[in-house]
Order: C-alpha cells, then structure tokens, then sequence
C-alpha cells in the first residue's frame, strides 16, 4: 500500500538556509538583469556574432528540463508504472517551477523587456517564438489541472495527464524548432532538431527528478526504496540511448552530404569541438551509459546519482552547443571563396561570457529551486515514505 | 473563514494607509506653482487646432507614426521635424508639461530633435 | 459630475470628427504633401562587382553618415548597415572580389518569418523594415539572416555631431539594419549608398523599381547575367550582383 502525502517539516536551520541561499541568488539575477537593463547589453559577452548567450543556454536547458520534469508523471498516468504513482503530484509541480525559472531568464533577456507585452498584441504566427508563446502558456495550465487533479478530482487525472503528456512532446519540438527551422544556420538546421530536444528532455528530465527525489529524502530523513531508483536508471539508460541514436542518425545524414563536409568537419575539430565531444557526447551519452551499465556503479544510488549529474550536465552542454557552435560557424556566403570584412566574415565568431550572464542564469535556477522548496513545505507534493507498490519488482539490473 | 477576515481586516488597514501617504504625496507644491508655461512657438498656426492638440497629440503622432513607419505614409507638412520649426525645444515645450503630469515618453531616445 | 462626463463625450465625438475632416482638407491642399508606399513599385539594386574597387568605402561611409550608423569602437558589436567583404578565390578559378553586402530585401525573408511582434516587416513596395517602437529586442532575426545584414544596438549610441535629423537614431536593446533610405525613396530619391558610388567611386551600383520594365535596373537585369547571394535558400533577394 503507498503511503500518505504529506508536506516536509521545513522548520529545520537547513531547509531556512537553503531558501535563504535560493533567495539570495535570485536577487542576484535579478540585480544582472537591471544593469543589463540599465547599461545595456555590451556588459555581457553578447555580440554581433553570437547574438544569443549565456542566459539562453540556461533558460533554454531550463525549458527543455521542464518538459522533461513531468516524466514521472507520464510514466505513471500514461504508461501505467505503478510504482512512480506516487511521484506524479512531484513530477508535475516541478515541471511548474523548471518552467517558471527558464521564462523568467529567457524574458528578462530581452533587449527592450519593458515591451514584453507587445508580442501578445501583435502576434505573427509563423515565429516559433510565437508558437512558444502559446505552447509554455498551454503547458502550464495543463500541469496546473493536472496537479489540481491529482488533489481534488482524481477522476480527471487520467485525461489531463495524457494530454499534458502530448502537449510536452509538441511543447519541446517547439522549442527545438526554434533552431530546427533556421534555415540559415547550418549546425542546427535539421528536421531531427526537435526530436533531439525532445530526447534530450526525457534524458535530462528523469536525472534531474531522479537527484531531487533522492536529495529531498535524504535531507528530510524520509524513507526511499532504493529499487525506485533503479527504476529511474532503467528508465534512463533507455532514453539516454534514444538520445545517442539520434545524434548518431543526425550526423550520419549530414555526413552522407558534401554540401555538409566543411561544418560537421569544423564541428569536430574546430573551437566548440570539446564541448561536442566532452559535453554532447561525454556527459549526455557516454559517460551516464557507462556507469549506468557497471555492474559495480550502476546498482549503488551514488552511481545513479553521478550519472544523472552528469546528464544534466549534457543537458546544458547539448543546448550550449546547438547555441554556441551554431552562431560561431560563419556563413558560407560565396561558397568556394573565402571570405574577411570589417564585420567578421569568413571568421569564426568569439564568444566570452560574461559574469552577469551567469549571475541571470543562476538567477532562474534559483528561482526554481525556491519555488520548489516553499512548494514542498506548504503542498502535499510528496508521499512521507517512497516504497515500492506490491506486486513490483525492478525488471532488470547491469 | 475567520482567517480570511483578519486578513482581510488587515489588507484594508494598509490599504487605507498606502491612500494616505499616496494622497500626501499627490499634493507637493508643484499644485501652487500652477500649470507649466511652455515656450511660445514660432508659427502662427499649427497643423491642428491648438485645443486639439493639447488634448491628442499623442495619438496623433502615435498614430501617424505607425502609418509611417509601416505604410510608408509621409505627410510632409505634418512631419515631427516639421513641429521643430515652430516648436523648437522639446526641453522649453514638450517636457515641461510631460514632467508637470508626470508622463515620460521616450521619442527623443531616437528622434533628433532641438534640445 | 454626469455633466462633465457629458461634455467630455461630446467634445470627444466632435473631435473625432475633426480628425476625419482634417485629413481630407490637406489632401486637396496640397497633392504632393502626402505620399504613401505602393506595391506597384518594387525597389532593388543591382551591384556591378567588375566595377568595385577594393580600397573604396564610399558606400559604407555614406551610409554611415546619411543614417546616423556610429562606430562604437569595438569591431564584435560595431553596427553596420552596409559593409565591404573580399573575397578570395580559394580553389583557384578565378579572381579575387571585394563587394558590398547589405540587407538584401528579400521576398522571403526569414527576419519577418520569425519576428515575434511583427516589429519586422516587409512594405508594401518590398523594403524589409525594423519598426524600432515594436522591437523588443529578441535577437531572433539575428539568428534567422543568413546574410548578417542585422546588428543589435549594445550601448547607449552616440549622436554624431553632424547627425542627420532626417533619421532617429536606435536606443539599446533593438535590432537594426539597412532600409534601403526608405526615407530618400519616399522623397523620389535613391539610397546614399548608390549615390556615393556614383559619385565618388565607379558608379557600381545601380537602385531602381522592377516593376518598371523601362527604368535602368529592368534592363540591365534583363540584359546582363545577374545572380544573387545564396540563390538556393529561396528568400529571392532583391540586391542582385553582377560579375561574381
């Protein structure tokens, strides 16, 4: 029998601590958004190469971690996993606050933020970004009802739950697309964008859920069933392989076309190659799998843990690299020629971040993280012990 | 129910003090000194009634901007470099009534215009 | 209380009507007064890259001049509008190039494609326009342009001390790039870029409405082989080049 939900304490000096230390971070974000408000974006390592930096690798990742949040809450109401039941009102609530810290920063990005409004008066409905605009809306009002569901009519819980699941997958091949249909661009112009974002989501979503599950009932002293963990590895080596068989599909096909033999060329050697091969596929594919397959690592949680680190880790250097690499590669504009002008063509784009980027990044996260921690002290979000379902068992372990 | 109440017992209370100091404050001695004299221009009329204008200049200009900009409409004689002819300091003429009602729009971030 | 709200509304609707009437009074006095964008006309340029000379920057510097474009000194966020790029034959079969790239105007354009506010847009005689009081400054055409013919404004820009009133200048936080001087159209006139080829370099570039078959452009392109920077995107760009 699973047992009841309850809210953590949140008395202890520690919990205070942590909220403080969340708290603090994001008025730090906050005070970076005002001087890049205030001085404008040339304190930032922006340029007019790479237009889009720092704070769009975190709030992008941040998104994309979102969608991957309410995989628990999938499993359970969509694909009848019984034993990750008792996570879904988790799965569904963090996916809320992931999603409210990725906007916060990716808004308050924004050259003019003050005119924040204007893309809800004027919409032109063939941007991506409108798309977005519509999809996250959508996406938290569907984790809403759901959430809502799950405490007052469990009865609907099955119908939002599914379509909350439906609306995450066209939710990230939204936010794929972003880059998926920029045609001019060719690191990221693919079709297989947005399926790789979803992909990666899964992966990024089940570690990230996976650390916070563990973490929450280690400092709460709580009770886990550590096969509920293995449960998640299961799950994730599973998605981590989706994710490594659509990087291989994608570079099989560009590699197949000359057209394509100078970029994926530069991509493998050039200035971002050690976050393609170290960060791509080191901490989203490699790595994780490797320790996720050892017999020794793979069946204590700490290896778990370490690999769902390290996935999340891929996550940022995945949506990084996409970002980065892309805007760094120059156009080929006079193919056969080689190009240099005042405005940097023919060069590949440099690209510093600055200090304060990271400051609005962390800013977001920390949002997140302090909307999480109230969320767990004053919502029943979480079951006072996490034990394994009768009847379940862990199907297999390395 | 009850904690309701007290809350909301408690939001009026600030509520009517926040009108307080918002009404103290709404009566500096800006009020005595009257309204704000703004330079006398140069022209002898202006493209609209000067009653009107005081009342919709912004959206006429808004407006006209708008049309400008995105249908290509130039109306030469109404242009805003135009208005510097008569009006020939935005500092003299438009800010001393902006900051008088305590409006800021921000055209001369990018329309040079007369200081 | 009700009387004044009633005066207010009915000053109102006469002043309302007012703005109808108005209008329509200048439009008899004055027939040249008012003019407006048309889509019978549809502006290009053509660039004769044989006649570019690679020390020449006239058409940068007047462009710079004509639209208040400063130099803000670090080459990573200079703005520009217009720029000169060389080209040097890699493999070998043929000579090396130095022309002007600019915004190119597209039909297509994937600026106006992915603008989230509509700030980007295409007129209605073609030009590809930033409405600077809409843009918020997403960067989103930046990624989209694959010719680079945008930049973000950085900082606070400088007001050149021989600015021209005729342009404003950007505030930060927007994204700007060539307008082809719809202002200089608009007035019959042609883009300074082209004016300063003329004048003070060989006369390589070439401004004029294609939908006019008699006007220079329509013959020249119908005459001579032109072609177009990344013809295989589609966009149908309306700066056409010829001798690359």
């Amino acid at each position: 029998m699973l047992s009841e939900f309850s809210a953590i304490n949140g008395r202890s000096w520690g919990y205070w601590r942590l909220v403080a230390l969340c708290a603090f971070l994001f008025a730090v974000g906050m005070g970076a958004f005002l001087a890049i408000e205030i001085f404008g974006h040339g304190i930032t390592g922006m340029n007019n190469q790479v237009v889009w930096g720092m704070p769009h690798v975190f709030a992008i990742s941040l998104l994309v971690m979102a969608s991957g949040a309410l995989n628990l809450g999938s499993m359970s109401t969509v694909f009848a996993s019984i034993q990750f039941k008792q996570f879904t009102r988790f799965s569904a609530f963090l996916a809320i606050v992931l999603l409210a810290g990725g906007l916060t920063v990716l808004l308050l990005d924004l050259g003019r933020p003050e005119r924040l409004l204007l893309p809800m008066l004027y919409m032109n409905f063939r941007s991506m970004f409108t798309w977005n605009v519509f999809l996250y809306s959508g996406f938290f009002v569907l984790c809403l009802l759901y959430l809502w569901s799950m405490f007052e009519y469990k009865q609907f819980t099955k119908v939002v739950g599914s379509a909350a699941f439906a609306w995450r997958v066209i939710l990230t091949t939204g936010t794929g697309s972003i880059f998926g249909v920029v045609q001019a661009r060719d690191v990221f112009h693919s079709a297989i964008t947005g399926p790789m974002f979803v992909a990666v989501s899964l992966t990024s979503g089940t570690a990230l859920s996976t650390i916070i599950l563990v973490g929450t009932y280690r400092r709460t002293g709580r009770f886990m069933d550590e096969r509920l963990v293995f449960g998640l590895r299961n799950a994730l080596i599973f998605f981590t392989l989706l994710v490594g068989y659509l990087f291989v599909v994608e570079k099989f096909t560009k590699f197949y076309s000359p057209a394509f033999y100078n970029v994926e060329v530069w991509l493998f050697t050039g200035p971002w190659a050690w976050l393609y091969w170290f960060g791509v596929w080191g901490c989203c594919v490699v790595f994780p799998l490797m320790i996720l397959f050892s017999g020794r690592m793979g069946n204590t949680v700490g290896g778990v843990l370490a690999a769902s680190s390290l996935t999340v880790l891929g996550a940022f250097a995945f949506v990084g690299h996409v970002l980065l690499a892309g805007q760094s590669f120059p156009f080929d504009m006079f193919p056969g020629y080689q190009l240099s002008s005042v405005f940097m063509d023919g060069q590949d784009a440099v690209y510093s971040p600055a200090l304060v980027e990271f400051l609005l990044g962390f800013g977001g996260i920390a949002l997140s993280a302090l909307l999480f921690l109230l969320g767990i002290k004053f919502f029943r979000l979480l079951p006072a012990k996490a034990v394994v379902p009768e009847g379940w068992d862990l199907p297999w372990s390395p | 129910m009850e904690l309701f109440r007290s809350l909301a017992t408690r939001m009026s209370v600030v509520l009517f003090l926040a009108l307080l100091l918002g009404l103290g404050g709404a009566f500096p001695a800006d009020l005595e000194a009257g309204p704000p004299v703004l330079e006398k221009p140069k022209g002898s009329a202006c493209v609209r009634p000067g009653e009107w204008m005081r009342r919709n200049h912004m959206d006429f200009l808004k407006h006209k901007r708008s049309l400008t900009v995105r249908e290509g409409l130039r109306v030469r004689s109404e242009s805003l470099l135009k208005c510097a002819e008569c009006h020939t300091s935005h500092g003299r003429f438009c800010d001393r009534c902006h900051s008088y009602v305590g409006v800021a729009p921000d055209c001369f971030e990018c329309h040079l215009y007369p200081e | 209380m009700t009387m004044d709200r009633r005066t207010v509304l009915g000053l109102g609707g006469m002043l309302a009507a007012g703005v109808v009437l108005a209008p329509g009074m200048r439009l008899i006095a004055a027939p040249n007064d008012r003019t407006d964008a048309s889509e019978k006309h549809r502006w290009a340029m053509l660039i004769d890259v044989n006649k570019c000379n690679p020390e020449c920057t006239s058409c940068t510097q007047a462009c710079r001049k004509e639209n208040n474009v400063p130099l803000v000194g670090d080459p990573q966020r200079d703005i520009h509008w217009i720029r000169k790029v060389e080209l040097h034959n890699k493999e070998g079969y043929g000579p090396d190039r130095s022309l002007p790239v600019m915004c190119n105007h597209c039909e297509h354009p994937p600026c106006v494609h992915v603008c989230p506010t509509q700030a980007s847009f295409v007129r209605k005689d073609g030009i590809v326009l930033v409405d600077m009081h809409r843009c918020i400054g997403c960067r989103y055409c930046m990624i989209a342009c694959p010719y680079k013919a945008r930049s973000l404004v950085y900082s606070k820009p400088l007001v050149p001390p021989d600015a021209n009133p005729r342009v404003p200048i950007r505030a930060k936080g927007v994204v700007e790039k060539c307008t082809f001087c719809v202002h200089r159209i608009d007035d019959g006139g042609e883009p300074a870029c082209v004016e300063a080829c003329r004048k003070e370099g060989e006369g390589g570039m070439l401004f004029g409405d294609l939908n006019d078959p008699k006007s220079e452009i329509s013959i020249r392109v119908r005459q001579v082989q032109t072609t177009v920077i990344r013809a295989d995107l589609g966009l149908k760009p309306r700066v056409r080049y010829q001798g690359i």
